[in-house]
């Protein structure tokens, strides 16, 4: 179950990226070609946002977020299990309740107030999905790395 | 300001960083538990969640994965080894050359990769093996490396220096980008004079000069590399355009060059991009944390009461920017520089522009301030990433940092009195 995961999230993630980077060279093009191509950085902006928070999903299931860890390290293996289970008990909090929660308030609200973006006029609550989204995702990885020995990466 | 919302702030960040919580986390989560304190909980979480949405949906911000990008396909393109033959040529006959050549490749690559944590693997998973063949100290060839690397952060381009400028509300890219030239290299230059003094008591060996034929060589394959420093940042300072699509321009062009030195396939392509990704969004989510710890501080005032607090202490700029200086070392040694530059730039900007400095300047003395915390135990990832591609416990590397450090500050206390060396550059394009 986590491989794919994993899997669909990494491919999604570097199809996102990819885009990115055509997105933005686009943009330099059309100006030089002076071609009008306003899209582009709403665009941008809004992959910014999916590739942010996406990918910080992804880099919790991968244990990669920075962390001062001289404490927990310093502890025999069953404390640091405990450490584990804290840790992770607090990072479930915070996507619980500011992205998961916050997150859909927050594109309820932008979808009441029928708040659409300029250019495309795509309505920026959809944007904002990513948010619960990835709240979900964090909280996903954050429940298996719970079960870990060790509460910190390599 | 009230009391007990710093108390809340301070104690659950600091409890929440003992404890080994991944730093953006705890950022957020304070945050949090201040706004808790004078606002109920859903309109609480549902503010920050907006701040993380709308703060990311920036298209400066852009700017940052794509120089990561290129840094990533410079790191695999061949393009490391190519800078260390070009400083090899120019600095590798003095005593202790290769010393030298350390710190000037790492100069080189940190500039155009824009991460100390990209030149401290790449410069130093080539130098330390060569420097230990030569009979140099290990944990002081780490120790110059990871020093080293840091002056990427100033010398442009420079993804922090983008942070600063999205914090500081605007000081523009180009002047911040021409400002970092000097600082950056008076830093090479007063690590390369301790290292030099090193190198003369231990009567380290130069790396000998290569023949005339050889060096032409060796710079000429340099040139491309070296080219697109001129391409971003002359295109940026000539207006011809933003950070962003300058970034972009670096990826496509380190694409090329990466395909034409055939050390990359697109093959590869799919796998730097996820890394890409997985070093993006470690910075993003700080960001986004710290734009909604950034935005509860000044909803409670805090920039304000610190503001007073700094300027009934002393309204000499000399003595404001020494404590503003101290206070940051500080924050350095246990915060990472993103967040901290989101979070600090706010409160102490108003003070120093309050006392007539120039926003960019002081944006130069905050990255080269917090640079030295890079490579600081506990927090430092430049730290942490120099000895391991260097194979050395960190406890060995302390010793010969100290004297670095001092370099470090010495460099520190020249930017900061002598704002010259950061605004002499753009005033002269008129930035």
């Amino acid at each position: 179950m986590k491989e794919k995961i994993d899997n669909i999230l990494g491919k999604s993630l570097t199809i996102i990226m990819g885009l990115m980077v055509i997105n933005v060279l686009l943009q330099v093009f059309a100006r030089f070609l002076k071609i009008s191509a306003p899209f582009t950085e709403e665009v941008a902006g809004f992959l910014l946002i999916w590739v942010g928070l996406l990918g910080a999903s992804y880099a919790t299931g991968k244990k990669m977020h920075l962390a001062i860890d001289l404490l927990p390290r310093s502890k025999s293996p069953s404390a640091q299990k405990k450490f584990s289970l804290l840790i992770n008990s607090i990072v479930i909090l915070f996507a619980l309740s500011v992205m998961v929660i916050g997150g859909f308030r927050l594109v309820y609200i932008t979808i009441s107030l029928n708040q659409l973006s300029p250019v495309l006029e795509i309505p920026k609550g959809y944007i904002y999905l990513v948010m619960p989204l990835s709240g979900f995702l964090i909280i996903y990885y954050s429940l298996i790395n719970m079960k870990d020995q060790k509460p910190f990466g390599e | 300001m009230e009391i007990f919302e710093v108390l809340v702030l301070v104690v659950s960040f600091v409890v929440m960083l003992t404890l080994g919580v991944p730093i953006a986390y705890s950022i957020g989560i304070s945050a949090v538990l201040t706004m808790l304190v004078s606002i109920y909980p859903i309109p609480a979480v549902t503010t920050i969640a907006q701040r993380m949405a709308t703060g990311l949906d920036s298209f400066t911000l852009l700017a940052i994965p794509f120089f990561i990008l290129a840094g990533q396909l410079m790191n695999k393109g061949g393009i490391a080894t190519r800078l260390i033959d070009f400083a090899k040529v120019l600095v590798g006959m003095l005593p202790g050359g290769l010393a030298f050549v350390n710190i000037l490749a790492c100069m080189l690559f940190g500039a155009i990769s824009g991460s100390a944590v990209a030149a401290a693997s790449a410069i130093g998973g080539f130098m330390n093996s060569r420097m230990e063949k030569e009979g140099y100290d290990k944990s002081f060839s780490a120790a110059v490396n990871i020093t080293s690397s840091t002056t990427g952060m100033i010398i442009p381009p420079s993804n922090i220096l983008i942070v600063y400028s999205l914090a500081s509300g605007g000081a523009s890219i180009g002047a911040l980008f021409l400002a970092g030239y000097i600082p950056g290299i008076i830093v090479g230059l007063t690590l390369m004079a301790v290292a030099g003094v090193f190198a003369y008591r231990h009567k380290y060996p130069t790396s000998g000069s290569s023949s005339i034929p050889e060096a032409l060589k060796k710079m000429l394959n340099a040139i491309p590399s070296l080219f697109l420093l001129i391409v971003v940042i002359g295109g940026i300072v000539a207006g011809y355009f933003t950070a962003t699509e300058a970034s972009a321009i670096a990826v496509l062009y380190t694409f090329i060059l990466a395909l034409l030195y055939k050390e990359i396939t697109l093959k590869d392509v799919p796998d730097i991009l996820l890394d890409t990704v997985s070093t993006t969004s470690i910075v993003m989510l700080l960001i986004a944390t710290s734009i909604g710890m950034s935005w509860v501080m000044s909803y409670e005032n805090i920039p304000q009461s610190v503001s007073a607090a700094l300027l009934t202490i002393s309204d000499n700029k000399i003595i404001v920017l020494l404590l503003i200086n101290v206070i940051l070392l500080l924050v350095g040694v246990f915060m990472d520089m993103t967040p901290a530059v989101l979070i600090f730039t706010p409160i102490f900007l108003p003070v120093v522009t309050e006392l007539g400095i120039d926003p960019v300047h002081f944006g130069i003395i905050m990255v080269l301030n917090l640079s030295i915390g890079l490579c600081t135990p506990p927090v430092g990832s430049v730290l942490f990433v120099g000895c391991s591609v260097a194979n050395v416990k960190i406890e060995k590397v302390i010793k010969p940092l100290i004297p670095l450090f001092i370099a470090m500050v010495i460099a520190l206390l020249l930017v900061t009195y002598i704002p010259e060396l950061s605004l002499w550059l753009p005033g002269l394009f008129d930035l």
